[in-house]
């Protein structure tokens, strides 16, 4: 068990290595500066300028200088909100982005697991209608439409919730952003756990279970541990899915998380937020692959001991 | 085209769900190509007098539309304007208390709704104008936007774009992840466990964020943009190809060729890619609606093309906008993008049911 966390650690620093040098190199390829306006600066500002947010440099001194302050912890000053480091706007923001994922995964994990289960158990139930028209709908209706509909209905027709804002994440103003975010992840979850359930099923061991006459809620018990595995698996995919749905989900809905700094940043050409966003999204993207890796291991005892 | 990619077709032929799938985004492509040809609207013509009509079968204008303009046609010719049935046809009457410049007729010309007839303008005396006017009668089926313009059309003109960059798209992922898995596969040993690695990692990353960075810093052309959303989604081709590479190099026809000494980039496209069309189509199916829907996404984000180019994810991002006023500018080019994401996803499935049926 410790070996598999070690060889994915080891892993994981490489590939948190290659986004952050991936990132950089293209930010810095790409035309325009941070300090471009319509009107010039005057050469010896934009020289001050440059000196202080260390643009002066050569590029591998600055990548050398940008890694030594990541390693510290600092992710620089923002150049386009020039009053805020990018940690005081990350230290507002990443909670907010991260607690609607949570919300959102958990809800897609209850609702999801649920109907995949009884989709499963009773297959021409109506649960097995909803996994299949929600699989397709899911698919064929991204979120970017649900969640303008769902600010139709709810906020606007039916007036129950607001439309948008965050309200320092009053309860009402979470409801509608959780829901878009966890509307495909549902139907995901629910389907992989619907197949996984229908095979596991099948297996000898469940058999040998019905043969004992065991009850129904007993069998299905048995049969849901192994049907979780593919679930559990789809977590870290799900976590990069829910971080580029919430760039849209952010924007719609006007929530100060990090999904909009992500595009302004890009835009203004702010170099150090930019990079901040692609580091700590890379970085959560692989500590929820090695968590899930782990958990796998703690389930499964093939994965342990391979 | 090799045997194996014919008994995909093969058995695509007797998939009901499959072909009926290929008959929708058959019916979805050309009404797009030659859609905005048959229009009576050209996709950038804006009507003034029609904006955010919703969507109907009527013909426009309606009385309440035709009364509208008539003001504002009154506004313009600084006169007051009533329209008259008569027995023999529409007259447009213009009265005014000063004397009523002829010229001011030209305005009617230039009306949204009213089509001045062949016929001289009576002149009353000289306070009153009498111009025979014809309606004119517009259709819009799907509404129009905030500017006037067409929905229909445009939509039919967004999906233009929006099916060519999810096939460009596609070809570019195609390409580079035929090669890299082909070649991964057929090198094997630490080649293979270097280079699959690599994958791996990339694979780990939501890779829509380089997607976005790249767009944005390097300009919001069409060829970046299916660059862009191409050279992310080769993974999964990556990995096919390589699995389906390894099994197949160990074929007899491959040892043959081989031992008559034939060069391994020969092996490998003459003998080992062709092979393996029948997985390559069907993943293919399964990437193009990821494709559009990634292009849809950038566009709803402001990154995709620009005026006057559109898709459907520009569209909806102006629908998504105006949601309240206009539901209608939402709904249909979402519809259009939905009816063709579940097509091309359920011809993909069926493609995959093909390749499989053609293995065994």
């Amino acid at each position: 068990m410790l070996r598999l966390i070690l060889t994915r650690l080891a892993s994981a620093i490489p590939t948190l290595l290659a986004v952050v040098a991936l990132s950089f190199l293209l930010m810095r390829l790409a035309p325009g500066g941070p300090f471009d306006a319509e009107r010039a600066l005057d050469p010896k500002i934009l020289a001050n300028l440059r000196r202080i947010y260390h643009l002066d440099l050569p590029l591998p001194a600055q990548f050398g200088y940008y890694l030594w302050s990541l390693l510290h912890g600092d992710l620089g000053p923002s150049t386009h909100w020039r009053d805020f480091s990018v940690n005081d706007l990350f230290a507002k923001a990443l909670p907010i982005s991260v607690q609607l994922g949570v919300e959102a995964i958990a809800l897609a994990l209850v609702v999801g697991i649920t109907l995949g289960i009884t989709g499963a158990v009773w297959r021409r139930g109506p649960a097995a209608f909803g996994v299949a028209a929600l699989s397709t709908f899911g698919l064929a209706v991204p979120i970017f439409v649900v969640a303008p509909l769902l600010q139709v209905a709810f906020g606007l027709t039916l007036r129950w919730l607001p439309v948008g804002g965050w309200a320092d994440g009053a309860p009402s103003h979470q409801i509608l952003p959780v829901l878009t975010l966890a509307l495909p992840q549902i139907a995901i979850v629910a389907r992989l756990t619907q197949a996984a359930m229908r095979d596991a099923l099948a297996a000898p061991h469940i058999r040998t279970l019905r043969a004992f006459g065991l009850p129904a809620w007993h069998i299905n018990a048995h049969a849901l541990r192994g049907a979780l595995l593919p679930v559990l698996s789809y977590l870290g995919p799900a976590a990069a899915a829910l971080l580029t749905g919430s760039i849209v989900v952010e924007t719609i809905f006007g929530i100060p998380g990090i999904g909009r700094y992500f595009v302004d940043g890009a835009l203004s050409r702010d170099y150090t937020l930019v990079m901040a966003t692609v580091v700590i999204v890379g970085a959560m993207v692989v500590v929820f692959n090695l968590l899930v890796d782990i958990a796998y291991g703690l389930v499964d005892p093939r994965v342990r001991y391979d | 085209m090799s045997a194996e990619s014919h008994t995909v077709w093969g058995a695509l032929r007797r998939d009901r769900g499959g072909i009926a799938s290929l008959a929708v985004l058959a019916l979805i492509a050309l009404a797009c190509l030659f859609g905005p040809m048959l229009s009576p609207h050209p996709y950038d013509r804006v009507f003034p007098d029609y904006v955010l009509t919703p969507a109907s079968l009527a013909a426009h204008p309606t009385p309440s539309e035709r009364d509208e303009s008539v003001v504002t046609l009154a506004m313009r010719m600084h006169a007051s304007v009533h329209l008259d049935m008569r027995s023999d046809g529409l007259v447009a009457v213009v009265t005014d208390d000063k004397p009523i410049d002829i010229r001011v007729l030209r305005a009617l010309g230039r009306s949204g709704v009213l089509q001045p007839v062949d016929a001289p303008a009576v002149a009353g005396d000289g306070r009153r104008l009498e111009q025979p006017v014809t309606l004119k009668s517009e259709h819009f089926l799907f509404g129009t936007d905030a500017n006037g313009r067409d929905l229909l059309t445009r939509v039919l003109i967004a999906g233009r774009l929006s099916l060519a960059v999810g096939v460009l798209a596609s070809a570019v992922a195609l390409g580079i992840g035929v090669v890299y898995g082909a070649i991964a596969g057929y090198l094997g040993g630490r080649t293979d466990a270097l280079m699959m690695r690599a994958v791996d990692i990339i694979y780990a990353l939501p890779f829509i964020f380089f997607v976005i960075v790249l767009v944005v810093l390097f300009g919001r052309t069409l060829v970046l943009i299916f660059v862009a959303i191409g050279a992310v989604e080769w993974l999964d081709m990556a990995r096919i190809v390589r699995g389906q590479t390894l099994s197949l190099k160990r074929r007899e026809y491959v040892l043959a060729a081989q031992a008559l000494g034939a060069s391994d980039r020969a092996i490998l496209t003459r003998h080992i890619v062709p092979n393996m069309s029948g997985p390559i189509i069907a993943y293919l199916g399964l990437l193009v609606p990821r494709v559009i829907l990634a292009e849809s996404f950038l566009s709803f984000l402001g990154l995709g093309v620009q005026e006057p180019l559109t898709s459907w994810g520009i569209l909806i991002a102006d629908g998504a906008r105006n949601v309240q006023s206009a539901l209608h500018l939402l709904v249909f080019p979402a519809l259009l993008l939905a009816i063709t994401l579940i097509a091309a996803t359920q011809l993909g499935e069926a493609l995959r049911r093909a390749a499989d049926a053609g293995r065994t």
